[in-house]
């Protein structure tokens, strides 16, 4: 059996950015600035789609 | 539950044929001594289970970032402003330059003060101190916001607590000037 850790190492890199981004969601939401949060929520929505296509992508090779 | 199958397994093989291995000093028929590992949970937290798991925790994280982005819209969208009826306060020949004028806005009972600063500058905020409610005065004498009960004082171009407890600025009503009259048009959100 041949490993590849490409997709372990991709989904943590995709849930880093999912930390990053709900962080900078609150802070913004802190200081009002709500076209910022729009932004980062939507990058961290988009985030769900991108790591279930990683993790299928893994899963059709093995 | 595996580790049983195993001693299964060798025993069989041990009553039916006789190897190299089965020479007493080689417990199992098996070359890479692995007999001892447990094998049930060996799928709970494999690769692609942690796989699944980093997927599940990216829907965790997008649905909570869910309500956040509710809010901002809705704030963007001004659903969450109120909206209060224009009303008229003073005369501008009726006030003079650094003199102030009470008046009440947006309700009957909400006190609110109006200064005038300069031949065309305007300040009004409501003037229930952020501290414990009391009268804010306009003191001309110092330039500034005076609350007499418990010597809190605010800037009068901004309204934020500049000495004393209060910790929030007050809440500015929004003027216009029209036909010689300053209006109340509105009031800024207040701070919490």
């Amino acid at each position: 059996m041949k490993r590849s850790y490409r997709g372990v190492i991709l989904l943590c890199f995709v849930l880093l950015l999912n930390i990053i981004c709900t962080q900078q969601v609150v802070n913004a939401f802190f200081y009002e600035k709500y076209e910022r949060v729009l932004w980062f929520a939507a990058a961290n929505i988009i985030l769900f789609p991108i790591a279930l296509w990683i993790y299928r992508r893994e899963r059709d090779v093995e | 539950m595996s580790g049983d199958n195993m001693n299964q397994r060798s025993t069989d093989s041990k009553d039916t044929k006789a190897s190299k291995h089965n020479n007493n000093k080689i417990p199992f028929p098996e070359n890479n001594y692995t007999h001892n590992i447990r094998k049930a949970g060996e799928r709970k937290l494999d690769r692609r289970g942690f796989m699944k798991t980093m997927v599940g925790a990216a829907g965790l994280f997008a649905v909570s970032t869910l309500p956040w982005g509710a809010i901002a819209v809705k704030e963007l969208s001004g659903l969450g402003a109120k909206s209060h009826p224009k009303r008229k306060v003073v005369n501008i020949s009726d006030l003079k330059v650094g003199e102030a004028t009470e008046f009440a806005y947006p309700g009957e009972h909400d006190a609110a003060l109006l200064v005038r600063l300069g031949e065309n500058e305007f300040k009004a905020y409501q003037n229930a101190c952020t501290h414990l409610k009391c009268p804010v005065f306009w003191s001309k004498e110092e330039g500034r916001l005076v609350c007499p009960c418990h010597h809190g004082f605010f800037d009068v171009k901004t309204g934020k607590p500049t000495a004393g407890p209060p910790q929030r600025p007050l809440p500015e009503v929004m003027l216009s000037k029209e036909q010689g009259a300053i209006f109340a048009t509105g009031v800024k959100r207040y701070e919490t």
